[in-house]
């Protein structure tokens, strides 16, 4: 594999995008991003859209191809993108594998979501499930996970809510994001009560929102741009499915972890920077043990530290995390990447992560047998 | 009128009584499994379908407080239980009248009921396990 540059990117808020259609949307950012990287779009040899639940509630399909055509791409493969809220970095997984194998030389990706709908409902991992037909949907899946955390290691509720009271004090700074007043711990615990120990604050919303990058073989990237980041590894897993399930974390997690580390050449202690797949606040305290942040069933103990906030060792979701951005399933783990690229080029405004060199994205999505379908962990270096 | 209520899903359960969990077991790697799978997932041989236990104990739980699809009663319980041995954990919908009394290691027992509708929205037959007549015996 050669080594692969994001040369450009383009983003939009996470909220409220009634005047615009899911196109609208991914073209908006393909266009910034094409844009941005000082690329033509006909120098894009391959594109990726990822995209979750459009199929089911706008009952539109390939929508890749209207979105890159709209951005001047076209008479190249396209490919449309779904693996649940992983879809986005699966997407830029795509992208990597093809540009980092030789084969194309600058790749576009492009995510976009649209959940403004009437009657949305809870998320599940799919009605064909026998686990979904016996009752199970995502918040559930989280409270169990959350109630065997405090069960097995001491978290507390307040801990749990920590996690989302500080993300939001971060989205405070992030003009992109949905929700910026602060909450305090009381505020979350004194919500109405999804599946306790999650309340409604414990949840990330749902949203619209686009994200795109370009991505492009890193002996070519400075034609284009003068501060390429390299995106030093791209790695995507499924769950093992082993019965009996461990709910207390994820194996997969720091499976996934585990090789992008190897791949970057770097460990957890050198993480300046992390976006995560905050879907609920237990969700984030996993995830700090996944990626190796604090040993196993430290996580609660970890947000208490406040190492994790803006100004600690460690900034975990310093745009303000899914919890108070929103959650526009398919962009959101391709706009993880774009916050990632600013950080490292120090363009975050008032949430920049002060020499921030090394960034890791992660992801998950779905629940399979008590394990997750995908999970994804993208470094970033400069 | 009661027997001609489907299952949730077909081939996971006998409604009985006794009601029974429909597994399935690989007679080389000795592994049992819940639902059966069309081969063994390490081996890729014949299964053969077992009986599964029909008392366990809760590993861990959930109580979904709003929004429970199939119109599930709410509050509506979910969790994992450890099936008396036969070395598995499966998921299951839990008693919603005895949401009191659910708690880890809390010992339960199968139901196979007439609860909520499938994804036909007809109502349907659904296996639970509920803390009432927990594994004692």
């Amino acid at each position: 594999m050669r080594a692969v540059d994001i040369i450009g990117v383009g983003l939009t808020s996470f909220g409220k995008h009634p005047e615009e259609s899911l196109v609208d949307m991914g073209a908006k950012v393909a266009i910034e991003a094409v844009k941005d990287a000082g690329i033509k779009p006909s120098q894009v040899n391959i594109g990726f859209f990822s995209n979750m639940l459009a199929g089911s509630i706008q009952t539109d399909f390939t929508i890749g191809e209207n979105v890159m055509w709209n951005a001047g791409v076209s008479s190249v493969p396209i490919f449309n993108v779904e693996n649940a809220c992983t879809s986005g970095s699966s997407a830029v997984n795509l992208a990597w594998m093809a540009v980092g194998s030789g084969a194309y030389d600058i790749a576009l990706v492009v995510g976009a979501e649209k959940l403004f709908v009437p009657n949305l409902g809870l998320m599940q991992a799919g009605k064909s499930q026998l686990d979904t037909l016996e009752g199970l949907v995502v918040p559930t899946a989280f409270a169990m996970r959350a109630n065997l955390h405090m069960h097995k290691y001491g978290t507390t509720k307040e801990q749990l809510a920590m996690v989302a009271v500080k993300n939001r004090k971060h989205a405070a700074l992030n003009p992109r994001a949905q929700f910026s007043k602060p909450i305090t711990i009381e505020d979350v615990l004194a919500g109405p009560v999804i599946a306790d120990p999650l309340t409604r604050l414990s949840c990330c919303p749902n949203a619209d929102g686009a994200a795109a990058l370009v991505l492009c073989a890193a002996d070519l990237s400075k034609q284009f741009n003068a501060r390429p980041v390299r995106l030093a590894a791209s790695v995507l897993q499924t769950g093992s499915y082993v019965n009996p399930c461990d709910l207390s974390g994820w194996e997969s997690d720091r499976r996934c972890s585990g090789i992008a580390y190897e791949m970057a050449g770097v460990g957890p202690q050198d993480l300046d920077a992390v976006e995560c797949h905050d879907a609920f606040t237990i969700s984030e305290i996993c995830h700090y043990e996944g990626l190796g942040l604090c040993p196993e069933g430290e996580g609660g103990r970890l947000i208490e530290s406040g190492a994790t906030a803006l100004g600690g060792k460690v900034p975990v979701n310093p745009s303000g995390g899914l919890l108070s951005k929103g959650h526009p399933i398919g962009a959101t783990a391709v706009a993880q990447v774009v916050e990632g690229y600013r950080h490292l080029r120090g363009e975050n405004g008032a949430y920049q992560v002060e020499g921030c060199k090394v960034f890791m994205a992660e992801c998950m999505g779905a629940d399979k047998d008590g394990d997750v379908k995908t999970v994804t962990c993208n470094i970033l270096t400069i | 009128m009661g027997s001609e209520v489907k299952p949730v899903m077909e081939g996971i359960f006998k409604v009985g009584p006794p009601a029974k969990l429909i597994g399935a077991q690989c007679p080389v790697c000795n592994e049992k499994f819940f639902p059966m799978p069309p081969v063994c997932p390490h081996c890729l041989g014949d299964v053969n379908e077992v009986e599964l236990s029909t008392k366990g104990k809760i590993y861990t739980y959930a109580v979904l407080s709003m929004g429970a699809m199939y119109k599930l009663p709410v509050p509506c319980p979910v969790g994992w239980v450890d099936l008396e041995g036969d070395g598995l954990r499966i998921f299951s919908l839990l008693d919603s009248k005895k949401v009191s009394e659910i708690d880890f290691g809390k010992e339960v027992t199968l139901r196979v009921e007439e609860v909520g509708v499938g994804n036909d929205n007809e109502p349907c037959l659904r296996y639970y396990f509920t803390p009432e007549d927990g594994g004692a015996k």
